[in-house]
């Protein structure tokens, strides 16, 4: 059995910032590393130096619409109905006292009974949440150079790129190695949580690894209807092969980003 | 009759009069746009304080560079290189080896350093007539590739030192404190969520799973 803990929205909404994601994340790299081979490979396939910047502007059109669309998406949700606050997303105080019990946890302590969102997966959403706007505005300044020294310094491009660069490295590295680890390479998930993609999340480590939440449901009355039998296997196998895919794809360009530093002009 | 013919030309004076007003001022602004744009000045009047304006110098030189002894000097010179010995079998790298690789003009986009401060002799970017002088580079280098640049957009740092470096801060201190404060911040969330993400897969590498649980 599985247990649905995100709607097919959400779902559409995780989908493409992945998507959008790892082209922003190959392109700006590409351009980054443009003086090694490694950048210019990479470069590659987008037309070069010069076509890694076109797609690299559309797509961040694209994302901000995106967040532009999710903030609609947002107040609606919450304008429409009564949300729990544990099926909110806002830091509380339960969270910080779940991440020092799981420190805890961490030297052999008493596993904390996490609810529908655990503090990672809040921290997770708000810093995709600060990182769009960070690279947003940095990003548009830089998209239109001439017309953003109409209002501001020229100077100031000089700010944004470096601001623009060290929150996408950020990012990057982030998603890559953090978010990677704990959505596919803990023991407990491997080789993928299937959650945010078909087949939701499986009921069993649901209920072991988030307690609270179950206890939730089943006092609520809630399980049955957020119950459902697993997916097909030819879905699943899809499934697989875009996680992992872009696993494999952040994971190299973190590798080639760290072997290649060394050799570009800072 | 004559009540009647008066009071419409009074009206028809009040609220013609208004667009004609109009008008004029739109023409005004309309035809000065792209030149208030480029300059910051509308006539003789500067009407962006506060931005770039071609009309004052404001990259006053405070930095003593190596121009073969005669120090910052040179800069205002009309061939900046005119002490240095045996100019003529040299690079520009031989000694402007710093500012040679510290610009993404030339380090991707392979721009000779005479494509923007000229032929010989290389005039100091202060001397008057020099098209690198800030009153007018914007139109004479710049726009060769950035078409319009405009006086503010011209006070993008070319030869951007490296943010991370002490003399930053003296030299660009915007770009030095945004750009530490920016890595201070990643800095502290890979220190928090490193050790934390390891931890937690130790953890688990070494937990089983308790199936069949309710």
């Amino acid at each position: 059995m599985r247990l649905k803990r995100f709607t097919p929205v959400q779902k559409a909404f995780h989908a493409l910032l992945m998507l959008s994601f790892l082209v922003q994340a190959v392109t700006g790299t590409a351009r980054m590393y443009i003086e090694t081979n490694w950048g210019r490979t990479l470069a590659h396939p987008f037309g070069g130096y010069e076509g890694c910047l076109t797609v690299h502007k559309y797509v961040g059109l694209f994302m901000l619409f995106l967040f532009v669309c999710h903030l609609a998406y947002v107040l609606f949700i919450v304008m429409s109905k009564k949300i729990h606050s544990d099926d909110g997303l806002w830091l509380q105080k339960k969270d910080l006292k779940e991440f020092f019990s799981h420190l805890r946890w961490m030297f052999g302590g008493e596993a904390p009974r996490f609810e529908r969102w655990g503090y990672w997966e809040k921290f997770d959403y708000w810093a995709v949440f600060w990182g769009m706007i960070i690279l947003g505005t940095t990003g548009l300044m830089l998209y239109a150079p001439l017309e953003t020294s109409r209002y501001f310094k020229g100077w100031s491009l000089n700010v944004a790129l470096w601001v623009h660069r060290i929150e996408a490295c950020l990012a990057m590295l982030h998603i890559f190695v953090i978010h990677f680890a704990i959505a596919h390479l803990r023991r407990h998930n491997f080789p993928m949580d299937r959650a945010m993609f078909c087949g939701d999340t499986d009921l069993e480590s649901a209920s072991e690894e988030r307690p609270a939440w179950l206890a939730r449901l089943r006092t609520n009355n809630e399980l049955r209807e957020k119950t459902i039998d697993d997916v097909s296997a030819i879905r699943m196998v899809v499934t697989y092969a875009v996680g992992l895919g872009a696993v494999a794809l952040g994971i190299s360009l973190v590798v080639g980003g760290l072997m290649n530093a060394g050799l570009v002009n800072w | 009759m004559h009540r009647a013919l008066i009071t419409s030309l009074f009206l028809v004076g009040l609220f013609l009069a208004v667009p004609c007003a109009a008008q004029e001022e739109l023409a005004g602004t309309e035809r000065y746009k792209l030149r208030e744009a480029s300059t910051g000045y509308y006539e003789e009047y500067e009407v962006i304080p506060g931005r770039g304006s071609p009309f004052k110098q404001w990259n006053t030189p405070s930095a003593t560079l190596n121009t073969g002894g005669k120090g910052k000097v040179a800069t205002y010179q009309a061939d900046a290189h005119a002490q240095v010995s045996n100019y003529r079998h040299q690079r520009c790298e031989s000694c402007h080896k710093e500012t040679a690789h510290n610009n993404r003009h030339a380090t991707r986009r392979n721009i000779a350093c005479r494509q923007c401060h000229g032929t010989e002799p290389i005039a100091g970017v202060n001397y008057y007539f020099s098209p690198l002088n800030p009153i007018r580079r914007h139109a004479y280098v710049c726009a060769k590739c950035h078409q319009g640049a405009s006086g503010s957009f011209a006070m993008y740092v070319v030869h951007e030192p490296s943010p991370l470096l002490a003399g930053t801060a003296e030299s660009f201190p915007a770009l030095y404190w945004v750009t530490w404060m920016m890595v201070a911040i990643a800095f502290f969330s890979f220190a928090l969520f490193l050790p934390h993400t390891g931890l937690w897969m130790l953890r688990e590498l070494f937990t089983r799973k308790k199936r069949g649980d309710k």
